[in-house]
């Protein structure tokens, strides 16, 4: 017998921008905390546990709730830290999910944040591959082993991206246009969100084809920005849910996984060069959620999709393997329309990552806005006019290897 | 070192830029002003040094910033006989007093170097003041040292 | 939901100052001797959880490559940015959840060899107030700390040197310790380099490079491992206040409150009583009656009798620390984790020259930050 767990409440800071001078870390997650708590009838000492999490070598601070403890309520209550690179939000999200499944605990805070205006986003990620660099520099190129060298063609993790995107393009049949009309389509979404850093209204393929390619096929306009925000959900059991009577405006968590691969930037394992659009573990976590979920036909039982896409490439990727579009059809679902907010399958309403990338929130964001979704909460002009019954959010992390998927749903998954 | 292991040195230094916030801010500028700066819960009543935004306690934020004495009691202290700097020990060649000082109006210890003739001088419960540079400018060094009242 | 979780395997590697081998094939020779010796493969396990840190790594996202090692390659797999305590404890959850049979748990660091542990230590002060000041480190913390239990209950510079002689022979006995001196004497400790005194160079762990490899099963997959699982009975964590002059450095609130979670789950009234033994992450040989006290081991200011008579050594009331503890080898991220290693080697009764005997019931604990102001308490019981 599984104990189900509802999401009640999802809480930002404010609007995800660029540049938050004003404000240290603690101050930034502070109030999404209290935004969280203030839209449910709790009182800040009902969190009985906190799970948090964000890419600490951003920003330089190692473990950095240590020091935010007051500011999040964590001071003499159980926090714990965790963190998997992208999918960090997603992965301290189910960590929470745990604390309350375990029967440990009744009410439990997720938080992820990101404050990259006091770091440099890039140095960050090339830290991930500093070690081999340095040894590539020193000792002769070594192909010999997954060391993910072919990341440095390119600079920074769009080097890395822009291999799954022309992989991706050659299986799908599609081209740049592809990319350029998603990554619009997400701009534009983000414009009625109120909280999404890049809004543009409007935003048209032609805008985002202007901008300059930095790695063939990804140009400036295909990758994220770098925001400064912070996001809090709580996680309750059914039982408190009960007690609190809010049974019916909450999410319940019907299916959720994680898996790893090896660092997939387009490496040479025993002989054979790994590709980085094949995502074969995502297939094998969704398939695996979906059956956790009871759902048989996702592209049925599926009505919406918050996906994890730092570069516009991947917003075609990821629902097809996540089984939501057959393979290499989501240039077509795009143009026939089927992704906008009021299509088919609504894809990444919020706007997405590519328009709001606080990289310890976004894949929690990811979570949070399927839970809005599911609750009819989602501000501004970006909810779901359709009846919702399921919600899928997911993420990745890593060098393309870590992936989180979670099915959220109105109803819990009878026992 | 062993044989079979290859070190790469990786001679980078990363570089931040690393937000004081807004109630550190005030704390600064308070320094300059030979000011010693806490907040003050408006439910509990406990004035905290250095300033947050929020009580820990009552989860209620916090901005009202109250002035606290300077000269007060030492509360504990540890002999110092080196400073660690870029995650370098390094030996000093005077010992040196880190003390927690209790000053009137603030529920927390404030940490500060204690300056006495004498290492054997120092004692818990001894009365101390703040000393402050002749010319301030915002920043941490403003207030000196404790040396005894 | 499972109802009862245990330790059914378990394998630390030999730690070190200077790892003969890199980080990955540290970690893949102990995950791969561990299932050789368990009879089983990588598809036993349902979930695995790393305890690595960015920042001790070098290296952002640092389980990146070291996913294929411990066999996690398309498999379940997250990371607990704290100590392999922590890990522990998720993996604990995830078991208990039902969503999950067997777990293995990995901590591990090259704390010996790879980087400055105070640099570490330096980035997890927060940046625009105790690191700018460049007062209050992890050092001057636990001196600050070990002056005020030095002071209030009359425990002496002798007293503490001879604590740290105690863990230091029996590290001395235990193959896994990277710090071996068989010869030291209380004499030496109390003359060795003074850093913020009370603490001098003898008190401090020995940060080593090292991993321990831990793996969790509920009570119906146990038997598929081992005849004799260890089970883990009580579980608590807690966090205090981060600004040093707030807390109370001796009463500890929050690691009491984290004990006696895990001594109300373990059905333990009185911890003096039913507690056999104890596995404490002290990084400092200070932190230890302080520790202990807090968890409710010995009467609050019996660290001078307890020491005088001998009360936590492998042959006292209430032994601390039997494997040497980290005075021994301070792997960090990996040094919580080797406590429950330690522990249920000594529940098995496998742990040799240390064997504490008759031991039913243990008490394991975790820190992390400045001053252990993080704290993670299981019960484990045989
Ligand atoms: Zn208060």
């Amino acid at each position: 017998m599984k104990r189900n767990v509802a999401i009640i409440s999802v809480g930002y800071n404010g609007r995800f921008v660029s540049k938050r001078p004003d404000i240290n870390i603690p101050e930034l997650i502070q109030p999404a905390v209290d935004t969280a708590i203030g839209k449910t009838k709790l009182k800040h000492d009902q969190i009985e546990a906190y799970v948090v999490g964000n890419m600490h070598t951003f920003e330089g601070i190692n473990q950095p709730h240590l020091w935010a403890s007051d500011h999040f309520g964590g001071s003499k209550k159980p926090v714990m830290r965790v963190a998997t690179g992208g999918s960090t939000g997603a992965s301290v999200y189910q960590a929470a999910y745990y604390h309350v499944a375990s029967g440990m605990y009744d009410v439990v805070m997720a938080i992820g944040w990101e404050k990259h205006d006091e770091g440099d986003a890039q140095v960050g990620l090339m830290g991930i591959l500093l070690p081999e660099a340095f040894s590539l520099f020193n000792f002769g190129p070594d192909m010999s082993e997954d060391r993910g060298v072919a990341g440095l063609g390119g600079g920074g993790s769009t080097g890395g991206a822009a291999f799954q995107a022309m992989s991706y393009l050659t299986k799908a049949h599609a081209g740049i246009e592809h990319i350029d009309r998603v990554a619009a389509m997400m701009r534009s979404n983000a414009a009625k969100n109120p909280y999404a850093h890049l809004q543009q209204p409007g935003c048209t393929e032609a805008d985002i084809a202007k901008t300059p390619i930095i790695s063939y096929p990804l140009r400036y306009g295909h990758t994220c920005p770098t925001s400064c925000g912070a996001i809090a959900m709580i996680l309750v059991s059914e039982e408190k849910a009960k007690k609190f009577g809010i049974t019916d405006r909450v999410a319940w968590v019907k299916g959720l996984g994680s898996g790893a691969s090896d660092a997939t930037t387009g490496n040479i394992i025993e002989g054979q060069i790994t590709d980085p659009a094949e995502q074969y573990m995502c297939k094998v976590v969704a398939k695996k959620v979906y059956s956790m979920a009871g759902i048989k036909d996702p592209r049925k039982d599926i009505q919406v999709a918050e996906v994890y896409s730092g570069f516009s490439h991947q917003d075609l990727m990821w629902p097809e393997r996540l089984g939501l579009v057959d393979e290499g059809k989501s240039p077509e679902m795009l143009d026939k329309g089927a992704f906008a907010i009021d299509g088919e399958l609504p894809l990444n309403p919020s706007g997405g990552v590519t328009s709001t990338n606080a990289i310890g929130a976004s894949a929690m964001v990811r979570v949070g806005e399927a839970a809005l979704q599911v609750m009819g909460l989602a501000e501004g002009g970006h909810q779901v006019q359709r009846k919702i019954e399921n919600v899928v959010a997911h993420g990745w992390g890593g060098l393309f290897q870590f992936v989180t998927v979670t099915v959220l749903g109105r109803t819990p998954v009878k026992k | 070192m062993p044989g079979n292991v290859v070190r790469a040195r990786v001679p980078i230094t990363f570089s931040y830029k690393n937000r004081v916030g807004h109630a550190l801010e005030q704390y600064i500028n308070g320094l300059k002003e030979k000011k010693i700066l806490g907040v003050k819960c408006p439910a509990c009543k406990k004035v905290y040094v250095p300033p947050r935004t929020v009580c820990g306690k009552c989860h209620k934020p916090i901005d009202q910033m109250v002035e606290i004495g300077q000269e007060g009691v030492l509360k504990n202290f540890t002999t110092a006989h080196v400073t660690i700097a870029n995650g370098e020990i390094t030996d000093v060649q005077q010992p040196y007093i880190i003390g927690l000082i209790k000053l009137p109006g603030a529920s927390s210890l404030i940490s500060g170097i204690i300056k006495t003739s004498s290492v054997p001088e120092v004692k818990t419960g001894m009365k101390v003041k703040a000393v402050w540079k002749e010319t301030t400018q915002g920043d941490y060094n403003d207030l000196a040292y404790f040396e005894p009242a | 939901m499972n109802e009862r979780v245990a330790v059914v395997g378990y394998k630390q590697t030999k730690h070190t100052f200077d790892s003969p081998v890199a980080r990955e094939r540290m970690i893949y020779e102990l995950v791969k001797s561990l299932f050789k010796d368990l009879g089983i493969t990588r598809d036993d396990i349902d979930t695995f959880i790393f305890a690595s840190n960015d920042f001790t790594d070098g290296r952002t996202i640092s389980e990146v490559y070291t996913v294929p090692r411990i066999g996690s390659f398309m498999k379940d797999e997250t990371k607990v940015e704290a100590d392999g305590l922590n890990a522990a404890l998720y993996a604990y959850m995830r078991i208990l959840s039902g969503l999950y049979e067997t777990a293995l748990v990995i901590g591990f660091s090259m704390a010996g060899s790879e980087f400055r542990v105070p640099l570490t230590q330096a980035y997890t002060l927060d940046p625009v107030y105790e690191r700018p000041r460049g007062i209050i480190n992890f050092y001057s913390t636990a001196a600050l700390q070990a002056s005020a239990y030095m002071k209030k209950y009359k425990f002496t510079d002798e007293d503490l040197a001879r604590l740290t002689v105690k863990n230091l022979q029996n590290a001395n006995n235990n193959p896994y310790a990277a710090r071996k001196e068989p010869t030291i004497s209380v004499e030496d400790v109390l003359n060795s380099k003074p850093l913020y005194l009370p603490i001098r160079q003898a008190h401090v762990s020995a940060y080593a490079d090292g991993a321990c490899a831990v793996i969790l099963s509920s009570k119906k997959a146990a038997k598929k491992f081992t005849d004799t699982p260890v089970w883990i009975d009580g579980v608590g964590h807690s966090m205090d206040t981060y600004y040093i002059g707030d807390r109370d450095l001796l009463g500890m609130e929050h690691l009491s409150a984290a004990a006696k979670k895990a001594y109300k789950m373990a059905g333990i009234k009185n911890p003096k009583k039913e507690i056999d033994f104890a596995e404490l992450h002290t990084n400092f040989a200070s932190e230890e009656p302080v520790f202990a006290e807090a968890m409710g081991l010995f009467k609050p200011g019996s660290g001078k009798d307890v020491v005088k008579n001998g009360d936590s050594g492998i042959g006292g009331a209430l032994p601390v620390n039997p494997s040497g503890g980290p005075l021994g080898a301070n792997p960090i991220n990996a040094t919580g984790l080797i406590r429950l290693a330690e522990a249920s080697e000594q529940l098995r009764k496998e742990a040799g020259k240390n064997q504490v005997k008759g031991a039913k019931t243990a008490v394991v604990h975790a820190q992390d930050g400045p001053g252990a102001q993080l704290n993670t308490v299981f019960v484990v019981r045989r």
